[in-house]
């Protein structure tokens, strides 16, 4: 049964602590850089630098229409996922307002007319001061771990009048984890499966560090896994003989590469004799309306299908079921069988370990 | 008759002795590399290993393919690699008649960095890649003999100033590659790559390195005593017989094979053509005849040592180029403290 | 046999060499005598054959036995592999001395005088001991052709004595064609057998150095004026030598 059922009772306590603005009335937010914003009324036009924004704003206001312009990876992003099928139209928005080193350009970004851009907070004034000089309104995120999600999102839905939507998206999140963490935080170390997730594999192995600010090791521990990772800061990368000493129970392939498959591992000479290979648990990260590796929208989704895989016999789940779900209320898109299949890439790892529960019934 | 005409020079003398001993340094290294790692092997059952590989099939244990799929090829493309750039790095310094001279003066790094980073941006991998790479390093020393030939001739000044230029250009080239990159997937993998790093070596890379180092590396030994020529001025060298731009033309298209081959399977590895051939020269005197095989010898065996640790110490492979020019920097400040207190104290 | 045929030179719109001729045999010796900038080295570099000809050609083997003027070497190497560079020719490309050429420096270097000096470092040692080092490299190439530009020059009179000494025994053995320029007219009285002079307007006279060296001549070459002093030397003969008349009149 969907857990979004347990959301109301936490979205109480969420709205009491905040003062959700009325369409049309002014918003004031202070943003996580602590900079003091303020918009004559929720933003309709809101231009998004960063990459994982421009996906994440489609999801908070389930539609296009405020989204005036992205960075060109973002589009790329959205073309080569399901959300570029859901959401054709975004095709049509401008790509050209940033450099994709997130440098502004101004022009571009000032013939948008936006009435808010957002970019990256933590990385200088340079990305944001030409912007606020050619007189825009900037709010800056920051990005990587569970708790900046939830705080962008929210001041995403705050600034486009849609508070709402912090319920749906964001409480909808602290629910699952609780519900996840309320199983998987009993398990003692030894029944965690070592888990290795690889940024990078093709060129070059790269390897995501045991580090709490590391967004695949907050997943990998929240779904009953261990990293295997273990003395790796960061995203470091590593060699295949280090990896063979670890030796993971279970090795996640990023999604960004789009030739990686799991038979990169299958064949390789070191690789293919781990734990992981050896029990067929060798997955690559699905991509959906955004790739399921960094935060975003939809990472309950993904900390629910790890879950699943690392600890079958705990969780009682379907998550088709909590995909139909989740896209109705984040893009008010029903999901065919087909989509599911393709976003969680039965065809070419239906047949590995523990997928079984994914495929349709 | 001068006073200082009987003072010989104060090097050591056991020349005789120093390429066996030299010799016998690489071969320990190399030994200690392969029983070296992350994954806990006995050395006792490693040389066992390496040992029995001619006679044995394909390796099946995790252990055997550790040893023999992934230490052998890398430590044999490091020595490869370290003498292959030591021995260019000697031979430019001879023939530019400067001991600051290293294989990245002809632009041929950077050409190739730069063809190895667009393979990175446009997703291809393997032997394309290497190829890309060897290829602008080439095109960057074409472009280096054209910008640099005036009336005809190619004087030593103009190739080192069209050196700069040509490698400046592909520098900029390679920002510009960086500036476009998908900061979550290509940028971070062509900075890593541009470090230097051995750990993606197979044999098969090895393969691809291997015939355009060796063909460098042996061809450059062949020339060694030439090169003692080519250090005269035109005048000198003429009368003896030499063609020296011609030679040295032959020397420079040597040392881009090399440097090309090793930038496309390996990324930038610096440090090495600057400092091993001081070192060598501190062995073995300025004769090419000693000097090249005694830096080919250094070459390897201190790029095996250097590559070893950058995979051993911690869990994440640690750059080689920044390795090589943490250990590179100050070992050279000291021998060129010690060349010239040696010189300026007679 | 080294020596030029009608080699016109020319750079930019200034002609340096206008149709010089000149041969120098086997077992014989000569010397190009005039003052700066009016092609002694010209001359000498087109007989090297490293001076392209706007006309005319060059006489001579492609090896020849060239000691320099600068002795300074771009790296220190012992003297005994300086000489034995002097062996390239006979190698190739890819060649490398073997025991005949070391024996053939080994001799070179016995032949100048410095054997003594096989195992020092180039760079510690005096000028005149570098030119004896450079020349015996000229003898290792084993041309038959020795072209010096300027010997002596810059070296104390010790050296200097040591090496034109070594210069005249080269000659009085009749084995090569010895050509070389100098500012001094007593060098080349003393050894050379010919002399080639290159004067202001342009043309050369050349002739037997006994001819040439004497006032006249000389004077119309450097524009200043000679006397002619006789000396005995050392074996009781006469011998005759040039001084510029301002150093005064004998005695």
């Amino acid at each position: 049964m969907p857990l979004r059922r347990h959301a109301p009772l936490l979205t109480a306590a969420l709205l009491l602590a905040l003062a959700p603005p009325v369409a049309g009335q002014p918003v004031q937010i202070t943003d996580m850089e602590g900079r003091e914003l303020r918009l004559a009324r929720p933003a309709e036009r809101v231009a998004t630098i960063p990459i994982p924004m421009a996906s994440t704003l489609i999801a908070l206001d389930g539609s296009t229409r405020r989204l005036v312009g992205m960075h060109p990876l973002a589009l790329s992003a959205i073309q080569e996922g399901i959300l570029g099928r859901i959401f054709p139209e975004a095709a049509r928005i401008p790509a050209n307002i940033t450099a994709p080193n997130f440098v502004p350009n101004i022009e571009a970004l000032a013939a948008t007319r936006p009435d808010l851009v957002i970019q990256w907070g933590g990385r200088g004034a340079d990305i944001v001061r030409p912007i606020e000089n050619a007189g825009l309104t900037v709010m800056l995120i920051l990005y990587g771990t569970e708790e900046r999600a939830r705080r962008y999102m929210r001041d995403v839905a705050i600034a486009i009048g849609r508070p709402e939507r912090i319920e749906e998206l964001v409480a909808w999140r602290e629910v699952v984890q609780q519900r996840i963490a309320g199983v998987t935080s009993t398990i003692p170390e030894q029944r965690r499966p070592r888990v290795l997730y690889l940024q990078r594999a093709l060129s070059g192995l790269v390897a995501a560090g045991a580090d709490p600010e590391i967004y695949n090791h907050f997943v990998i521990e929240l779904a009953g896994g261990r990293n295997a990772a273990q003395g790796l800061r960061g995203f470091t990368p590593v060699n295949a003989e280090q990896i063979a000493a670890w030796n993971p129970d279970v090795i996640l392939l990023n999604s960004f590469e789009d030739q990686l498959t799991t038979e990169f591992v299958t064949r390789h000479p070191i690789l293919s004799l781990t734990s992981a290979a050896r029990g067929n648990r060798v997955y690559k990260m699905p991509l959906g309306g955004y790739r399921w590796d960094p935060p975003s929208q939809e990472s309950p989704l993904t900390w629910m299908w790890l879950a699943m895989l690392l600890h079958p016999e705990r969780f009682d789940l379907d998550l088709r079921a909590e995909m139909r779900s989740a896209y109705r209320a984040l893009y008010g898109h029903e999901l065919t069988s087909a989509e599911i299949d393709e976003i969680l890439r039965i065809a070419s790892q239906g047949e590995a370990a523990n997928y079984a529960a994914f495929r349709a019934r | 008759m001068s006073q200082t005409a009987l003072a010989l020079p104060r090097r050591w003398q056991g020349e005789a002795l120093a390429l066996p001993l030299l010799a016998a340094l690489l071969a320990g290294a190399m030994l200690l590399a392969l029983t070296a790692g992350r994954f806990p092997i006995d050395p006792l059952r490693a040389v066992e290993m390496l040992l029995a590989a001619p006679f044995a099939g394909a390796p099946e244990t995790m252990e055997e393919r550790i040893v023999l799929l992934v230490r052998l090829p890398r430590v044999l493309l490091a020595a490869l690699a370290g003498a292959g750039l030591a021995v260019a790095g000697a031979a430019l310094q001879g023939v530019f008649r400067n001991p600051l001279v290293a294989p990245q003066v002809l632009g041929i790094s950077p050409g190739a960095a730069f063809g190895g980073a667009l393979a990175i941006l446009l997703g291809i991998s393997g032997a394309l890649m290497v190829g890309l790479a060897f290829a602008f390093g080439l095109a960057a020393l074409l472009a280096v003999g054209l910008l640099a030939r005036i009336g005809g001739r190619t004087e030593i000044v103009t190739v080192i100033l069209a050196g700069l230029v040509i490698g400046a250009l592909f520098g900029a080239l390679v920002s510009l590659l960086q500036f476009v990159a998908d900061p979550n997937g290509s940028l971070p993998a062509i900075v890593y790559w541009l470090m230097g790093s051995f750990a993606s070596a197979t044999w098969e890379r090895l393969g691809l390195a291997a015939p355009g180092i060796a063909a460098g590396l042996v061809l450059l030994l062949a020339l060694r005593f030439r090169l003692n020529l080519l250090s005269l001025d035109e005048a000198e060298a003429r009368s003896l017989g030499v063609r020296p731009e011609r030679e040295r033309w032959l020397v420079f298209c040597l040392v881009a094979a090399i440097v090309g081959s090793q930038v496309a399977v390996s990324g930038i590895v610096g440090w090495i053509g600057l400092v091993i051939p001081h070192a060598g020269r501190l062995l073995v005197g300025h004769d090419h005849r000693a000097l090249l095989p005694a830096a080919a010898l250094l070459g390897a065996a201190f790029l095996v040592i250097v590559d070893t640790l950058a995979r051993t110490v911690t869990s994440a492979e640690i750059p080689l180029g920044v390795l090589t020019a943490i250990v590179g920097a100050p070992v050279f400040a000291v021998l060129l403290r010690r060349h010239y207190r040696e010189r300026f104290a007679s | 046999m080294i020596g030029l045929e009608t080699a016109v030179v020319r750079f930019g719109g200034r002609i340096v060499l206008r149709g010089l001729s000149f041969q120098v045999e086997r077992g014989r010796s000569l010397a190009i005598l005039g003052p700066n900038g009016r092609g002694k080295t010209t001359a000498l570099r087109a007989a090297l054959g490293l001076q392209p000809l706007s006309a005319g050609r060059r006489i001579g083997p492609d090896v020849v036995g060239y000691v320099p003027q600068s002795v300074s070497l771009a790296h220190p190497y012992r003297v005994l592999d300086v000489v034995a560079m002097g062996r390239a020719a006979g190698l190739g490309l890819f060649g490398q001395p073997g025991a005949a050429d070391r024996a053939a420096a080994e001799a070179a270097l016995a032949r100048v005088g410095a054997a003594h000096l096989r195992e020092a470092s180039y760079d510690r040692l005096s000028g005149g001991e570098r030119q004896l080092v450079l020349l015996a490299r000229a003898l290792a190439t084993g041309s038959s052709v020795l072209v010096l530009d300027e010997p002596g020059s810059a070296l104390d009179l010790a050296n200097q004595a040591r090496v034109l000494g070594l210069l005249d025994t080269l000659r009085r053995e009749r084995r090569h064609a010895i050509l070389f320029t100098t500012h001094d007219p007593n060098q080349a009285l003393a050894i050379a057998d010919d002399v080639l002079m290159l004067m202001p307007d342009g043309g050369a006279q050349q002739g037997p150095a006994g001819e040439l060296i004497a006032p006249e001549p000389l004077c119309g070459l450097y524009g200043v004026e000679m006397r002619l002093v006789r000396l005995i030397g050392a074996d009781g003969r006469f011998r005759r030598a040039v001084l510029p008349a301002f150093l005064g009149a004998v005695e």
